[in-house]
């Protein structure tokens, strides 16, 4: 009986050496879920003696929450989609970054750089982007009759299809099928967008976010939007899918690396992102994920069929109908709000 | 028939509670990574988890702060119960319903009053701002679950052993204790299972260099839980299956002596 005090305090003592260790020298980075591989930031620790924290978020709105609920958050890095970038910088929140530091920055895409959320990139690095497409199962569809946003409110499609539940991008394909830009905030545009979205509803299967790879995969829908990287993902589980961009135009997201203003270890910070920028990491990453990278010199290192892979690197043809999604202001974005309620109590 | 309508909504219950666990349990065995339909059996995801030190290491963290946050909740609950029940003392009655309060407290609620403490006190957030987070919210529950317990025990008994020249810390160490084992050990296990799937509380409270299980399930969801991760629910569920086993036989073992 008396051996077990001993027993547990030791094991308590161990448990706490374990998790209660403090390390100087880390960087502390909060990210998408699942966008960047340990391997990568093990490799960045062998090389620099710098301890990786990785904290993850599902959505922009989490992560700008938590961080402006905090005065010292401890972040370094974050990883915000474009009009976030342009949201937290207009409020002081980002570090203006330190480009001497950042040896690698001519490896980036041109096509990619200076946009209008951050014109001269004085905040943001790019790191990973895509776009929002149509997905199609050439088994049931055929390829012919989808080439445009229009096409979905085809009465052929009655109930097959799925719609990102995704605010901005829904409004996005209603607008640009109406010939308006994605970023309009013109009241009577917007509502015209969502009556001609309220018509589209017959169609619509299921509005989903997280499990589209599934939904495309187990041919739950045919037809319907997705992100470019989910595509790709899924078409390595069903080779009958295919992606399409509408000829009426589409959203271009990216997903850039920014330094919070008070990061603790901002030094560090430089440090990881001019790593990141090296040719063979970026192609490791985009290889791993299935989303496009920023670095153009790491698309060279691709094999054949990826660097030609329309979804991954589409053509300057193709990324020309492209607009990048911007930040709205609060009028515009409360009147989103407004419509896209009374569009999903509809439903 | 009536015995059939007894015993197929007996089934129901018992599917609806059962069928989503072995949903996921099945499917840390489907040969696929994103889709739902079964395409054939396989082991791969048990062996990438083995290999995934990230993931290890973050459920190792919630292991670990569940085994502390309900350790150190169950001593405190202890205490409060035991207190709560033996002695007169100013107060009392508040106390008591405080901690009632503190249960019925949305989650939520405790989760933001703690964010603001802590940023107020400009306490990092990390680890032991977790682990405080945690404690606070299993205390109440332990506090109950004993105290629902210790009511139930014959005052005489305590009377007995003071005539017999026992003072309080020999009640406590020889009486009180023993009887309450049980109690102890549900009011741990809960505070355990509280810990380990918290999630509001520990999203307000969590901070960059210490993440936790179910944030990060929660952070996957977006881009796709990972078929490994059924594998690691499925061994956790293995694993507190054997807990809350042992516990019970540990304490029929004891009833029966």
């Amino acid at each position: 009986m008396k051996i077990y005090p001993k027993i547990v305090t030791v094991f308590f003592l161990a448990i706490f050496t374990t998790l209660a260790h403090a390390n100087q020298n880390t960087l502390n980075i909060y990210i998408w879920g699942n966008y960047l591989p340990y391997e990568i930031a093990n490799q960045f620790t062998k090389e620099t003696g710098i301890k990786v924290n990785i904290i993850e978020y599902d959505n922009n709105e989490t992560m700008y929450a938590k961080l402006k609920s905090l005065n010292n958050s401890g972040y370094d890095i974050i990883v915000p989609s474009s009009y976030y970038v342009e949201r937290m910088s207009k409020q002081g929140m980002l570090l203006n970054l330190d480009k001497k530091k950042l040896t690698n920055l001519h490896h980036l895409n041109p096509l990619l750089l200076n946009k209008e959320f951050d014109l001269k990139n004085n905040y943001s690095i790019p790191y990973i982007w895509g776009t929002t497409g149509i997905i199609i199962n050439t088994k049931y569809i055929d390829k012919k009759n989808v080439t445009s946003w229009q096409d979905f409110w085809n009465k052929r499609y009655k109930n097959q299809l799925m719609l990102l539940n995704d605010m901005r991008d829904v409004f996005s394909m209603s607008l640009l099928s109406l010939g308006y830009p994605i970023n309009d905030s013109n009241e009577k545009h917007i509502e015209e967008a969502y009556f001609k979205l309220k018509q589209l509803l017959p169609n619509v299967k299921i509005f989903s976010v997280d499990t589209v790879p599934n939904i495309y995969i187990d041919e739950d829908a045919y037809i319907g939007m997705a992100w470019s990287g989910d595509c790709k993902l899924a078409q390595d589980e069903n080779t009958n899918l295919e992606y399409i961009y509408p000829k009426e135009g589409f959203a271009i997201w990216i997903d850039s690396f920014v330094i919070i203003k008070d990061a603790p270890h901002a030094d560090n910070a430089h440090k990881f992102i001019n790593f990141m920028l090296r040719p063979e990491i970026a192609k490791q990453i985009s290889v791993a994920l299935g989303y496009s990278t920023a670095n153009k010199d790491a698309v060279k290192l691709m094999p054949l069929a990826s660097q030609r892979n329309p979804i991954l690197n589409p053509s300057k043809n193709i990324m020309r109908q492209g607009r990048i999604q911007l930040d709205l202001d609060n009028k515009t974005k409360r009147l989103y709000e407004k419509y896209w309620e009374k569009l999903k109590i509809n439903n | 028939m009536s015995k059939f309508i007894r015993n197929f909504y007996t089934s129901c219950v018992y599917i609806f509670l059962y069928l989503p666990i072995a949903v996921v349990i099945i499917f840390s065995f489907n040969n696929a990574k994103h889709s739902l339909v079964w395409q054939g059996f396989t082991l791969k995801w048990y062996a990438v988890l083995f290999h995934d030190t990230a993931l290890l290491q973050v459920a190792w963290n919630s292991l670990a702060l569940a085994i502390l946050a309900a350790s150190i909740a169950t001593a405190i609950g202890t205490l409060i119960s035991v207190s709560l029940f033996r002695y007169r003392f100013f107060g009392k009655k508040i106390l008591h319903a405080l901690i009632f309060i503190l249960i019925l407290t949305p989650e939520i609620v405790m989760a933001i009053s703690l964010l603001l403490l802590y940023s107020f006190l400009k306490i990092p957030l990390g680890f032991w701002t977790l682990l405080l987070a945690h404690t606070a919210l299993c205390i109440p529950f332990v506090a109950v679950t004993i105290y629902s317990r210790i009511t139930t025990l014959d005052t005489a008994i305590f009377e007995a052993a003071l005539d017999l020249g026992a003072n309080d810390l020999t009640i406590f160490h020889k009486i009180i204790l023993p009887l309450l084992f049980p109690a102890i050990v549900s009011g741990w296990l809960l505070s355990f299972i509280l810990s380990l799937d918290d999630v509001i509380i520990s999203y307000f409270v969590s901070g960059p260099t210490f993440n936790i299980l179910p944030l990060k399930i929660y952070s996957m969801v977006r881009l796709g839980v990972k078929p490994e991760v059924n594998a690691l629910c499925t061994l956790m569920l293995l694993f507190t299956l054997f807990a809350v086993i042992a516990s019970y036989q540990s304490i029929f073992k004891k009833k029966l002596k």
